[in-house]
């Protein structure tokens, strides 16, 4: 013991005499900078164990309070000023390995001490993260360029640093084939390069950049990146994952982008549109992005979890998307990098914890889509109203219409006797059986609504108040239903919450059979202006009204008052063991919440959208360019936490992001105009051995983007080029040929049933997306499941992707339709039908090396084909007529082969 | 340093290099010119393996972080969670309550899916008996598998935290019952490769005539690139989607087109010099082998009568005896992870098919002689040694007889049971003839060597030559691995 004390006391006065020498040998005072140069070395080294996770030896280095706090040894380990006197510089060069820092680790190497001990020595000052920091209006740098806009003022600054040239502009061919599946995600049309090819007007290209960005194919193409972010399936996921008709909501991203929606708003109704003054339908379809959060039918399934789980899903999403940062580690403990703190979740959570959705299996609550017909049946219901009501009361039938809300759902009742809650999702209840609905606010309310079924006769219904014999406040009849029917009941003055006791009745069943099925509770006023002429009508008209199934899509809508939530912490991020209760709120480190700002989805949708939100816009330019360039400015373009790379071109970004907010005040087509009238944008995608060493990953641009294409543009593309395409937009979402036995999920009668009616034809965009069975030809290209928000695909390179393009039937018959083309446009020269379907494919005339090869090819083909006939119909699927059976089918291994080639799926 | 743990650690160091995801291809390929182009494609197939080789192949073999004990996992998963009560943990106690009302005290606090109120406790519906050396009890539902009983280890107390098939999937075979995560297949080829070029090195096979409850997803590879994903293998229908050549297209022409493919991608690379035309190329005549050998491996007409008779198989069916002798033909040739579904074994009671008296023992029925058979093929052909068989449901069944929905039901059955069930582990460094863990008289909880879902895959991953702490990949701002927070390797089973 005494020797090892001596040792501890002889190492420690050896370092700090080293130590001393250390600080002696600095001369430099420069000063250092936190987040660059600090930060990076105690992410690297210090923070797994002395971070939001793990505080060993009561230190973290996460935030400036903790790390110059007292430690379990009783003593900070950092004392600004006096690295001679920290503990924790001491430890970073000690020699005994039971104290030497990290623990575990390799020792710091010396730069990453001297950078340290200046820190600590010039105060051990925090410094914010650049990414938490507003987005400055940073000045173009100052240098000459030949061509170009600011843009190239900025890559070329840096080009110039590494002793790098631009590559010069790419032909024009290539670069409108680039734009056009850039801005539209299709190639452009033949008449659009007809008229490019032949124009000379020097402004022919920005013509017709302005021209795609009026396609209304660039909304589908923008849309196609938000869905995935969005989360947008036409299932429900899990495990029964059954269908869900939320088609409207990507029409509703389609349209946004056409209408070039400012992103601010863009982001305000998809947040928290219901909340908006008298939202418009658009504005309640647009809260579906958070809709988009799956549904678990499984049964035994307890709803609260999964809606929980989809709250949950929510706040990571909404973070993830809008503002580039991981948070859903903070939901366990506090991040272990960022300034963002335990709390800080729930604190979130708080704003989107209070909607009504509940993980029911009929997914409430749904706009209701009325048609024209009820939709003045709707007026007539609330004008009566108004004349003889109040507008409040107006508005509240409305708004009741609108979304059959507030109401309660059956999974809310408890104390079963004799009954239970059918296959977790209905109340059922047999003979003399009965339940509980706690806490019922029925105050001021005079009828109540109930959502049943049955086939019996002779059932009935009684409403007690707070026990089972308790006062009888409803005493129904249950006449057998067709289907689901909602009931008015009248109930008589109530005051405060009660318990409400329910007693089902029916004799006359065989006592294992429920009385009937209940869905829903609503409590409600009446319609005023009762004894008036036409008043019974109105009130008919009302309940066939409620009663109604029109078409309808999942909506957010914020809890009544009385049906508020309480959000609590949970305790190590199990929903079961609840900790203390908090209000809404924004992580401290980005901008403070908006003065005037509601505390509610809608403020915390502002405050995302504020212009001093350090996030939202530099998030949002960088997924544009990603899309165009390949790679993000920040590579990580879900990461802009200190874990992320930092940006290859921090000031580009922010002038991006500043030009985005206030110059294009959240426009998006100008903003993506300027990218691609740059003059990096529109260079040469070839690369050179000095490229390839210098800047594989051409993160500072000194060619144009060179990658494939994504799964959706890799369909369409193929559409297009053959003359498939049906360029419809919008509608519910579409079966194209998919193998057989694809979809087995579990205790669901879903099939597919592939379209025959040319919707087989259109756009990627628009094929049904099944969560547990995504479209295999796409997900092969790495299109996403859907099941969470996906930031990036990753792009990978595989035989089965090959398999695709090669023998996938919609690739043969695309194949197949390319080469009617080509026999047609060839003549009887089957080498001009050849050319002609290069050129088709890639807007430029077919290099006579590349003609050989292809020719060999189809000479090979037809010499088969001649001698097999037969073969030639099978493939041509036997569709054709012609005589030239033979020929047709050389041309289909021909255009296959077209379509396979890497520069067809590649953009160059 | 040996030659050995230099090996290791050069072959470390380039995975930290070139796994490191943001640059997953890219960075790969850095330095690579016009030059390297033609040594590329002369090298593909040699052992050496350049930069070149892995940025066209990330399914290259990769040496694991210490020697490993498994090259090959085969994992069959019972779908629906199979009874234990009616296989392995054999309790005569739980006969004696039979019918009797279960005591409040297994009730309060607890959660069920589908038992409400207070059900019957329900006897073992099956006759045991103890077999081998080992004298392990095993029922007579699986009187096949009884003779390998000194084979295997059984865990007889593994727990879960999910009573909901979905999550409970999820949670077994990605390491979260949220989805997102990669499968436990996915994990296995991103730390090792594969060591067939021409075979997936992730293969699914399902039967029972459902997919997992949980989908797609359990062999998804969630924030992996997705080449790590596990490709369905079909026996009905085109094998791997795809695969066949379309009809009217000869393999000739077929050859032909793919090198006139690849011959213009030759030429397109040196006008552009982008790396991923290089992988394009490989990737092509990858799918062009891959053509050939698929079929190849899931055709079983050509196995030996006696293979047929001890697996069971009936050629072109779709049927868990068929999936496990391709199993073995998979594992044979190299592919790293065989996973197979098979579905039907939510013994609830609700109908014939689910009832634990009837269905069930037809299930058992199904699976008994190719189980067995899959462990005496690979044992004789010495496979097991280097294969690991990993068997189990998602969760166990309860000893109370299901009363959905608080009645009676139709059939006897189970419902589902998270604090104790047995799976059992075979070949590849796990003990032979080895029971671990044990419940309490009735099967109810686990009283010793407790099993977490996290620590089976702690231990599949060390039989594979990994420290599951330390196969991560950085996701999200931080480090995930498959074992999440926890996972302690379940070393009284290793041998």
């Amino acid at each position: 013991m005494f020797h090892f004390s001596t040792l501890r006391i002889t190492v420690s006065l050896t370092i700090t005499v080293g130590a001393g020498l250390l600080f002696a040998a600095c001369h430099t005072d420069k000063k250092v900078d936190f987040s660059t140069e600090v930060k990076p070395v105690l992410n690297k080294h210090c923070i797994s164990c002395h971070g939001g996770v793990k505080q060993n030896g009561g230190f973290s280095v996460l935030f400036r309070e903790e790390a110059l706090g007292i430690t379990k040894s009783g003593k900070p380990a950092i004392i600004p000023g006096h690295p001679e006197k920290s503990e924790f510089i001491r430890r970073l060069t000690c020699k005994d390995p039971k104290e030497r820092m990290p623990q575990k680790g390799e020792p710091l190497t010396s730069a990453e001490i001297d950078i340290l001990t200046r820190w600590v020595k010039q105060g051990a000052e925090w410094g914010e993260h650049w990414a938490y920091i507003s987005p400055k209006n940073v000045p173009v740098p100052d240098i000459t360029i030949t061509n170009g806009n600011e843009i190239d003022h900025f890559i070329q600054e840096k080009l110039k640093q590494e002793g790098l040239k631009p590559s010069p502009e790419a032909d024009k061919m290539t670069l409108l084939r680039r734009v056009s599946l850039d801005l539209t995600g299709l190639p452009p049309t033949p008449e659009m390069a007809q008229q490019f090819a032949a124009s000379t007007d020097e402004h022919a290209y920005e013509k017709i950049v302005d021209s795609l960005l009026q396609s209304p194919h660039y909304g589908e193409r923008w849309a196609a990146m938000w869905l995935d972010l969005a989360r947008y399936s036409d299932t429900k996921g899990y495990e029964r994952d059954d269908s869900r008709k939320i088609w409207r909501y990507r029409d509703w991203v389609i349209d946004a982008f056409n209408n070039d929606m400012p992103y601010d708003s863009f982001t305000i109704e998809q947040l928290a549109g219901d909340l908006l003054p008298d939202p418009t339908r658009d504005q309640l379809i647009a809260t579906a992005f958070n809709r988009n959060t799956m549904t678990n039918d499984e049964g035994g399934t307890q709803d609260e979890e999964f809606r929980t789980a989809a709250v949950m899903d929510r706040v990571s999403t909404t973070m993830d998307v809008f503002q580039g940062v991981t948070i859903a580690c903070v939901q366990c403990h506090s991040h272990p990098y960022d300034p963002f703190r335990f709390e800080d979740y729930y604190k979130l959570m708080a704003f989107l914890n209070n909607t009504r959705d509940e993980d029911t299996h009929m997914e409430h609550p749904k706009l209701r889509l009325y048609d024209s017909v009820s939709t003045a049946e709707v007026k007539k219901v609330s004008d009566w109203v108004a004349q003889n009501g109040t507008t409040q009361q107006a508005k509240d039938i409305q708004e009741f219409l609108k979304v059959l809300e507030p109401k309660v759902h059956a999974h809310v009742a408890d104390n079963y006797i004799n009954g239970a809650l059918l296959d977790t999702k209905y109340m059922g209840i047999r003979n003399n059986g009965s339940c509980r609905l706690p806490k019922q606010n029925l105050e001021g309310k005079t009828q109540l609504l109930m959502n049943y079924w049955t086939g019996s006769k002779g059932g009935s219904v009684e409403f007690r108040l707070d026990s089972l014999n308790g006062r009888t406040i409803i005493k129904h009849t249950l006449a057998p239903t067709n289907g689901r029917l909602a009931i008015s009941m009248p109930l008589p003055p109530v005051t405060g919450t009660h318990d409400l006791y329910l007693i089902f009745r029916n004799p006359s069943l065989n006592p294992a059979d429920a009385v009937c099925s209940v869905e829903w509770f609503a409590y409600r006023d009446d319609i005023p202006g009762k004894g008036k002429p036409g008043y019974d009508q109105i009130n008919n008209t009302w309940l066939t009204l409620i009663n109604q199934n029109p078409d309808d899509v999942p909506v957010m809508i914020e809890n009544p008052p009385v049906m508020a939530r309480i959000t609590n912490v949970f305790e190590r991020g199990n929903w079961m063991v609840k900790g203390k209760a908090v209000t809404p709120d924004v992580p401290h480190s980005l901008n403070p919440f908006p003065a005037k700002a509601p505390r509610n989805r809608l403020g915390f949708a502002m405050w995302l959208t504020d212009t001093k939100n350090p996030l939202t816009a530099r998030v949002m330019v960088n997924r544009l360019w990603e899309q165009i360039f390949g790679t993000g400015i920040v590579e990580t373009i879900e990461d802009f936490g200190t874990q992320g790379f930092t940006p290859s071109h921090p000031e580009l970004l922010d002038y991006l992001a500043y030009q985005f907010m206030h110059k294009y005040k959240w426009h998006v087509k100008p903003m993506l105009r300027e990218i691609v009238l740059s003059a990096a944008y529109k260079q040469s995608s070839a690369s050179t051995p000095e490229l390839q060493e210098k800047d594989p990953a051409n993160r500072l641009l000194a060619r144009g983007p060179h990658f494939r294409l994504t799964a959706e543009e890799v369909r369409d593309q193929a559409l297009t080029v053959s003359g498939l395409l049906n360029r419809q937009l919008h509608g519910p979402s579409i079966m194209p040929y998919q193998p057989d036995n694809i979809w087995q999920s579990v205790w669901s009668g879903a099939y597919w049933k592939t379209a025959d009616d040319g919707n087989q034809y259109r756009r990627a965009v628009y094929v049904f997306q099944k969560r547990t069975s995504p479209y295999p030809s796409m997900l092969s290209f790495d299109g996403s499941s859907r099941e969470v928000c996906l930031q990036r695909r990753i792009r990978t390179n595989t035989p089965l992707q090959a398999l695709v393009t090669l023998n996938d039937p919609v690739y043969v018959e695309t194949a197949a339709s390319l080469a009617r083309h080509m026999l047609k446009n060839g003549g009887n020269d089957a080498t001009a039908g050849i050319r002609w379907g290069y050129q088709t494919a890639m807007y430029k005339p077919l290099p006579e090396n590349k003609l050989k090869v292809l020719q060999t090819l189809y000479n090979q083909a037809l010499a088969e084909y001649k001698q097999k006939p037969a073969e030639a119909d099978k493939l041509l699927q036997h569709k054709d007529n012609t005589p030239q059976k033979a020929e047709l089918a050389a041309l289909t291994v021909v255009a296959n082969a077209i379509m396979n080639l890497d520069e067809f799926l590649t953009k160059s | 340093m040996t030659k050995h743990a230099r090996l290791i650690k050069e072959a470390n160091d380039q995975t930290l290099r070139y796994f490191t995801r943001r640059h997953f291809l890219t960075d790969c390929v850095k330095g690579l010119g016009a030059a390297a182009f033609s040594s590329f494609l002369a090298s593909c197939g040699s052992s050496t393996k350049t930069l070149l080789d892995l940025a066209g192949n990330p399914m290259a073999p990769r040496v694991p972080q210490f020697p490993a004990r498994a090259k090959a996992v085969i994992y069959l998963h019972m779908a629906g969670a199979p009874s234990q009560l009616e296989l392995f943990d054999y309790k005569p106690a739980l006969q004696k309550l039979h019918n009797q009302l279960c005591p409040p005290s297994l009730l309060e606090g607890k959660k069920f899916a589908f038992i409400r109120g207070v059900p019957k406790m329900l006897g073992p519906q099956a006759v045991f008996s103890q077999h081998g050396e080992s004298r392990a009890w095993v029922s007579d539902h699986l009187p096949h598998f009884a003779t390998m009983a000194d084979d295997v280890s059984f865990l007889k107390a593994v727990q879960t935290d999910q009573f909901n098939h979905g999550p409970a999937q999820l949670l077994m075979q990605t390491g979260s019952a949220r989805l997102g995560r990669p499968s436990i297949g996915s994990w296995v080829t991103y730390g090792l490769g594969s060591e067939n070029d021409n075979l997936p090195g992730f293969v699914v096979l399902t039967s029972g005539g459902k997919t997992p409850d949980a989908g797609k997803s359990v062999w998804g590879s969630g924030f992996l690139p997705s080449v790590y994903q596990g490709v369905q293998c079909r026996t009905k229908g085109e094998p791997v989607l795809y695969l066949t050549d379309p009809e009217g297209m000869s393999r000739d022409l077929r050859k032909e087109s793919i090198n006139a493919i690849n011959e213009i991608n030759k030429q397109e690379y040196t006008t552009f010099g982008d790396p991923e035309t290089l992988s394009r190329i490989s990737q092509y005549e990858l799918a062009y082998k891959m053509q050939i050998s698929v079929p190849e491996v899931m055709n079983i007409n050509t196995e030996p009568d006696y293979i047929h008779e001890m697996y069971g198989t009936q050629p072109g069916k779709e049927s868990f005896a068929n999936n496990c002798l391709l199993a073995r033909k998979l594992v044979e040739k190299g592919v790293r992870f065989v996973q197979l579904y098979d579905w039907g074994w939510d013994s609830h009671g609700t109908d014939e098919n689910l009832a634990i008296d009837y269905g069930f023992r037809n299930k058992c029925r199904e699976i008994d002689r190719p189980i067995t058979a899959l462990l005496q093929d690979l044992k004789q052909r010495g496979l097991l040694d280097e294969t690991l068989v990993v068997w189990g449901g998602e969760f166990g069944r309860t000893p109370m007889q299901e009363n959905r929905d608080g009645k009676d039901m139709p059939f006897l059955g189970r419902d589902h049971h998270v604090e104790a069930f047995t799976m059992w582990m075979a070949g590849a460094g796990i003990k032979k003839g080895f029971s671990y863990g044990e419940t309490d008289e009735i099967g109810y909880a686990a009283v010793k060597g407790k099993v977490a879902i996290n620590d089976i895959h702690a231990t599949i991953l060390q039989q594979l030559g990994f420290d599951h702490e330390k196969l991560t990949y950085q996701f999200q701002g931080r480090p995930f691995r498959l074992t999440d927070t926890g996972g302690k390797v379940i070393t009284p089973i290793l041998s």
